[in-house]
């Protein structure tokens, strides 16, 4: 009686194991995103709902404070710079690392290998050791509060980065491919430009994509670097957290929050596929 | 004259072979020359003069490295307690986090990985926390835990809990750190740990169920083995990470309070740009630098070595 009836009770108790494996997974997820949430909500609120006991869910949401933040000068100033910067080290560094991740996969040279190493050991090398020498450098040559500075110090981390992701890309395509098209009288650079990159093309993107998004996070190096006109969003962010002796502004706070995060997002969950891909791949052959 | 002919032709040959691989060669090595060039400039020679300037008094006139004074500002650095002190808040940042946020990440990546409809929206939804900028995770979390007016107090109080002065005890003060840090960083370790969990071979766990194997025992001895390279793996990345710790420290705490979650780099920071001790701050960089260094070597190995043990 039992051994038939334990199969079925077992099954059961599986499918009742699935559902709450189910349910929990989404309730983590879903924990995940709340201070999301709250964060935009709370940009909404008029600074009347914002302190309040009990928090408010619900109330009558403004773009009062967006307004407000988006006319004073610096923050558009900040975003753009931001925009300039992001760009500029993303196009950069992926023009730069892919080639280099190239040179690893593919192109026999002797060193190549050793260089390689040096350049992935250098992802343990603290920024605060670079930014030292860097803000006393920039002032020296009258480079602070300038985009190529940021964009050149930027490279220090995505290079490295790209060359690496790139480099577990370039591997995973077969060789025929280039070797063929230099048997037909393909220069290397002909190869490369021609057939590589137009197939690498989605890996490219994505990585891209991904460079520009931790440019555009990035904090140290923009604080040290920079400090009127080429500063970006992220110093900004810093400024109004750290600000407590007029009190918490949350609104601007949660709005500027809001401005940086959005866009990105948006980008991130275009390239969601790739992303993830990149992220395995970087965790297994890194 | 025939013969000298042939053989200056020759000569030319092997000239032209010799350019034509000597051009080969640099072709191959221009692929490789343009990110040389740029970390040079910009990786190679920072830290080269950061080791100078460590080594050097500072000249306030020149703005550079001054009189060259051996060792002293390392002795004093080491003689400063607040360094040691910002170290051991690192480590303790980092012993608790670094755990925490890997198990996390693969229980949950098992959570979410349960066949159905929404999985794959399930998983783009952990991208989201992923791309949060650090600073304004730390800024968001600030208004969080605010004492008097934040959410999770509230939440826990009608749990009757608190309330609880995230940002005034030092001991909750890390907790807060270690809450935002864990909340940024998880979403990433589930990522990397769903796609390694599909990629485990589905017939070995079959097999274990037919051979009666429970779940724990099939967890221990069948998955975990196989997830050691990837784990490892996370592990050595997450803590490259970490070592950076700086932007949710500035936003949310600012080392506070007292010095309860000032790590390190925002230590180094403060002495450089706040109180401008640029060749006590490069001591200090170029310590933490080794110290990085041998620990990531350390991993490393180890992570090798307990791979080669599974």
């Amino acid at each position: 009686m039992t051994s038939i009836a334990s199969p079925i009770l077992k099954r059961r108790s599986g499918r009742l194991g699935h559902k709450v494996r189910i349910a929990a997974g989404v309730i983590v997820s879903l924990i995940f995103l709340f201070p999301i949430y709250w964060m935009v909500l709370t940009s909404l609120k008029q600074p009347v709902d914002i302190f309040t006991t009990p928090p408010t869910f619900f109330f009558e949401p403004t773009i009062a404070t967006y307004v407000e933040y988006f006319r004073r000068a610096d923050i558009s100033r900040r975003l753009i710079n931001t925009i300039i910067v992001a760009a500029g080290s993303g196009v950069l560094s992926i023009i730069v690392g892919s080639m280099a991740g190239y040179a690893l996969a593919r192109v026999r040279i002797r060193g190549a290998t050793t260089m390689g190493l040096l350049i992935l050991l250098s992802r343990g090398v603290p920024p605060i050791a670079l930014a030292v020498p860097m803000f006393l450098v920039a002032r020296k040559l009258g480079l602070t509060d300038k985009h190529i500075t940021l964009i050149l110090a930027y490279c220090t981390f995505l290079i490295p980065y790209v060359m690496w992701l790139m480099r577990s890309f370039f591997i995973s395509l077969p060789r025929e491919l280039e070797e063929s098209a230099m048997i037909d009288g393909c220069s290397r650079y002909g190869a490369f430009l021609k057939i590589i990159v137009p197939i690498s093309l989605p890996g490219l993107l994505s990585t891209l994509i991904f460079s520009m998004i931790l440019a555009w996070e990035e904090l140290l190096f923009a604080l040290v670097l920079t400090n009127r006109y080429a500063s970006t969003i992220p110093v900004a962010i810093a400024g109004i957290a750290g600000d407590t002796i007029n009190g918490a502004n949350w609104g601007a706070l949660t709005a500027v929050g809001t401005i940086t995060v959005v866009p990105v997002v948006i980008f991130a969950l275009l390239v969601q596929k790739w992303l993830i891909r990149g992220l395995a791949d970087g965790a297994t052959k890194g | 004259m025939h013969a000298t002919v042939s053989a200056a032709r020759g000569q030319s040959k092997k000239r032209q072979v010799r350019w034509e691989s000597f051009f080969d060669l640099l072709t191959r090595w221009s692929f490789l020359m343009p990110t040389i060039l740029v970390l040079t400039v910009t990786l190679a020679y920072p830290i080269f003069y950061t080791i100078e300037i460590s080594f050097a008094e500072f000249d306030m006139s020149s703005f550079g490295a001054g009189e060259w004074v051996g060792w002293s500002n390392y002795r004093e650095v080491i003689g400063d307690y607040r360094f040691w002190e910002s170290l051991k808040v690192t480590l303790v940042y980092l012993a608790i986090a670094l755990p925490l946020q890997i198990t996390l990440g693969f229980a949950i990546a098992f959570l979410i990985n349960a066949e159905w409809w929404g999985r794959g929206i399930t998983r783009a939804l952990f991208i989201i926390p992923m791309v949060v900028a650090p600073v304004v995770a730390g800024g968001m979390w600030r208004m969080i835990l605010d004492p008097l007016w934040g959410l999770m107090n509230y939440a826990l109080q009608s749990i009757g809990i608190g309330p609880l002065d995230w940002f005034g005890d030092p001991d909750l003060a890390m907790a807060a750190i270690i809450i935002i840090d864990t909340w940024r960083w998880t979403p990433f370790i589930v990522l990397i740990a769903t796609a390694a969990l599909l990629a485990l071979p589905k017939d070995i766990f079959d097999a274990a169920k037919i051979d009666g194997a429970g779940c724990w025992s099939t967890l221990w001895s069948v998955a975990l083995p196989l997830l050691v390279p990837i784990i490892t793996a996370t592990f050595v990345i997450r803590w490259l990470g970490a070592v950076k710790m700086f932007d949710i420290v500035l936003a949310a705490t600012y080392g506070g309070p007292g010095k309860a979650t000032n790590v390190v780099n925002l230590f180094i920071y403060e002495e450089a740009f706040r109180s401008l001790r640029f060749a006590e701050s490069s001591a200090m960089a170029v310590i933490v630098l080794v110290l990085t260094m041998v620990l990531t070597g350390i991993f490393l190995r180890g992570s090798r070595k307990l791979e080669e043990r599974f």
